[in-house]
């Protein structure tokens, strides 16, 4: 038992003997703890108070304001001070009488003039889906099949089409963007990565002296699509800046004819229970029921071409290569939505004169190629005729890049440079470029 | 009128911390309320006793940089807001002011041995190093959150536990304990998740696993064998029949068969598991008896739960880490923990190996009396 020894305490007076044994037991109640380096819990301490129990700091038991409606309660509102027996008083909440920007809260949803009842799944710039090709098959509903078309390839395979010194003039244009333009000894990923993609632009624009519906092109940057389609009760859209679009005067021919596209009929899209093929994606309850391919009526080049996508240094916006062919086919199929919706209308319908979007991702030496192909706008069933995905990944355009030479054991392993250079994803990026000109 | 800041200094003197600093700011209110006093006339005679009152509520407060007082340092700029006005007042008195501030002056110096003069108030932020704001957020996400550490000091500042401080950052990722935890307006009697991955988590001893179903993800203790791509159950029927259970799966222990190991056990139903989750380690479900469970936890410890207690079957992840040699002092910074004191302390009876008998079943079951049950029935 804990005693409470009281060494030299000679007073006569009652009340500073009583402090000083409290003081004495408070005082062996800390060395206790202190010598023990843990919580006293296993031993009574009579002659102290519980505070020097408490964990934590004191915490405010919130009285509940109990609202008698024959009763008013009489507050200290009227003294403007605090007394002692009186109801602490609620005032109503201050609005600032001027409208600031930093401190303003936005109404909520179920306030917004947008509000629905049924949710609608977005699917954005930056967002990266859990099964990636295979969750934006079953959104798009769409079958794959790995391998560009043949005919688009064989394209790039003709000598007529070929650039003149095709094969030095794509090395020095990855030297350019990975080496030369720069003051510093390499540059970033965000900088050579575009420089790249507009260089090969570039030489494949170069060709237009052969073919000249190569001219009847443009590039446009920073536009916003929107999409909106129902898939099996739930609503799905694609919106917001994808990459950089290639417009054309002319649509694409399709790819598949017209029986291939009956006998997707018998395909039957895969799923991946247990997970839902809703994840992911932004669940909204307020949104905007548009199709919009970014473009207003009358534009010149109305005809969406090929989508380009490229890498940054932006750390939301790294992609794995698997979320990036699904964002590759949901932001292709989106674009040829739009287009099809603004053309054929808003009817659900298989269409006759299918609508072929492009799309090629590079991070400035892996590439993925995408053909889509819309066969249908009658997304709603799982049955029926599907669309169509052609998918060539991961293509390297060259092994190594190097700035300085890379020295394992006072042996060059790989030297400075552009090496392993690999013609024919030059080729392929030529043919889906020639596709729809030639 | 007697001055009532004299006698509240006097008192005030005698207090320590927060409560002196609060009651010399009260002290500092009543000398503005004289300010506005309506019943003094004179303009000059509410000057000085608003000065005087403010100088011995000055000289009331230690200005010492104690980090209690610096915390609640929030009727400070009432305070300077009163000097301002107290000095605004002595413009308008007839008795010159450097004469009034220097009385100030005089009175703060006879009450202020703990009143240097003029430091000035302290108008800062408070310290926000302690602050518990990245706990406190309610919404459920699988990015990790960054956490502050403690040292193993308390809300006062001291060192409440010994042997804590510095090691690698970490970042808090929320796991999800109660296993039968239904997406907003989904339930239903059984739902499945698939391991998305498996990782190393720095808060804790066992591993971590991202799972998804339907359209969320979560963070689960990771059982021994989980590996990614697996597909694992959540149920909370209980059947006539025991379920065969996979490891991984989860179900209430009224549906496991007996002497099934487990892990992650609830004690009271929808609370979510608080025993039985270190690296490791399982549990043993001895026996069911109408309707509640009893089971031997790793520390041989019996206890009784109902049986609608969720509980994952398997042991925890990470099964080799009571084997793991630290090898050096430096690992052990790393993991935060700081070197015992060097003293050498004469031991005394609490110390040395303890050979106890196990304490008796503990029953986290209310079962209704045998009194109760018969004052109903009667």
């Amino acid at each position: 038992m804990f005693k409470v020894v009281l060494h030299g305490v000679k007073s006569n007076e009652p009340m500073l003997l009583a402090v000083q044994i409290g003081n004495a037991a408070r005082s062996a109640f800390l060395n206790y703890s202190h010598r023990r380096r843990c919580d006293v819990g296993g031993r009574r301490f009579f002659s102290v108070t519980c505070s020097l129990f408490g964990r934590g700091p004191p915490s405010r038991k919130e009285k509940k304001i109990v609202d008698i409606p024959g009763l008013e309660r009489v507050t200290y509102a009227d003294r403007m001070h605090f007394v002692p027996g009186l109801a602490k008083p609620i005032f109503p909440e201050w609005q600032r009488d001027w409208h600031d920007p930093h401190h303003y809260r936005g109404p909520n949803n179920e306030e917004m003039e947008l509000h629905k009842e049924n949710p609608c799944y977005v699917f954005n710039q930056r967002t990266k889906i859990l099964e990636g090709v295979r969750q934006a098959l079953w959104l798009t509903k769409s079958k794959l099949i790995q391998g560009l078309p043949e005919h688009i390839l064989s394209l790039a395979e003709d000598p007529a089409n070929q650039i003149e010194d095709q094969d030095e003039r794509v090395q020095q244009a990855i030297r350019h963007s990975r080496f030369w333009d720069t003051t510093a000894l390499r540059p970033k990923r965000d900088r050579f990565c575009p420089v790249l993609l507009r260089d090969l632009l570039h030489l494949c624009g170069t060709l237009q002296v052969k073919h000249t519906s190569l001219s009847k092109r443009i590039l446009a940057e920073n536009y916003r699509v929107a999409a909106l389609w129902n898939r099996e009760s739930d609503v799905f859209q694609v919106r917001g800046l994808n990459g950089m679009l290639l417009n054309s005067m002319t649509s694409l021919p399709a790819v598949a004819q017209s029986g291939e596209v009956l006998a997707t009929e018998n395909h039957t899209l895969e799923t991946f229970y247990p997970i839902s093929p809703t994840i992911d994606l932004q669940c909204t309850y307020v949104y905007d029921q548009k199709n919009d391919t970014g473009f207003r009526d009358g534009y010149p080049f109305p005809h969406p071409h090929t989508l380009f996508f490229t890498e940054t240094e932006d750390s939301a916006a790294k992609f794995k290569p698997e979320q990036l062919r699904a964002k590759m086919i949901m932001f292709a199929f989106g674009n040829a939505l739009a287009r099809a919706k603004s053309l054929y209308g808003e009817h659900p319908q298989v269409l006759e004169h299918p609508v072929v979007v492009q799309s090629i991702a590079t991070d400035g030496r892996l590439f993925q190629f995408i053909v889509l192909q819309l066969n249908t706008t009658d997304l709603g069933p799982d049955t029926g005729v599907k669309n169509l995905v052609w998918m060539d990944q991961d293509q390297l355009l060259y092994d190594y890049a190097k700035c300085r030479p890379l020295i394992k054991k006072k042996v060059v392993t790989v030297p400075a440079g552009l090496s392993g250079y690999q013609p024919e994803t030059f080729k392929k990026f030529l043919a889906l470029h020639l596709h729809g000109a030639v | 009128m007697q001055n009532p800041g004299h006698k509240l200094s006097n008192t005030i003197h005698r207090e320590r911390g927060w409560r002196r600093h609060q009651r010399a700011s009260r002290l500092v209110c009543c000398a503005v309320k004289l300010c506005a006093c309506e019943t003094v006339t004179s303009e000059s005679v509410k000057g000085v006793m608003a000065l005087s009152a403010l100088a011995r509520a000055l000289g009331s407060l230690s200005l010492s940089a104690s980090s209690n007082v610096a915390q609640r340092v929030r009727p400070a700029p009432l305070l300077s807001q009163t000097v301002k006005q107290a000095t605004e007042l002595c413009r308008y008195s007839s008795l010159p002011c450097s004469r009034l501030l220097l009385t100030v002056r005089k009175t703060s110096f006879c009450f202020g041995t703990q009143l240097q003069p003029w430091r000035g108030i302290l108008t800062s932020a408070a310290l926000c190093q302690n602050s518990t704001r990245w706990k406190q957020r309610t919404k459920y996400t699988i990015r990790p959150i960054g956490k502050k550490k403690t040292g193993g000091r308390d809300h006062t500042g001291k060192i409440r536990t010994h042997g804590i401080g510095g090691g690698h950052k970490q970042r808090y990722r929320m796991v999800d304990f109660q296993r039968l935890h239904f997406e907003a307006g989904k339930e239903s009697e059984f739902f499945e998740e698939k391991v998305i991955e498996v990782r190393y988590d720095p808060c804790r001893s066992a591993d971590i696993a991202l799972v998804a179903g339907g359209s969320r993800k979560r963070w689960i203790i990771a059982t021994e064998n989980m590996q990614v791509g697996d597909v694992i159950k959540t149920s909370r029927t209980i059947g006539r029949m025991a379920v065969s259970a996979n490891e991984g799966d989860s179900y209430p222990l009224g549906a496991l068969p007996i002497g099934s190991l487990f892990n992650n056990l609830e004690i009271y139903p929808g609370k979510g598991a608080q025993y039985v989750r270190a690296a490791g380690t399982c549990g043993v479900l001895l026996r069911k008896v109408n309707g509640t469970a009893i089971v031997q936890l790793p520390s041989k410890r019996q206890i009784q739960v109902l049986e609608t207690c969720m509980a994952t079957v398997g042991r925890v992840s990470n099964v080799d880490h009571n084997k793991r040699i630290i090898g050096k002092a430096g690992r052990n910074r790393w993991l935060g923990i700081r070197p015992s004191s060097g003293l050498w302390q004469r031991k005394g009876g609490w110390a040395g190996r303890k050979i106890k008998p196990i304490p008796p079943m503990k029953s986290y079951v209310n079962l209704p009396s045998a009194a109760a049950a018969a004052g109903t029935t009667s």
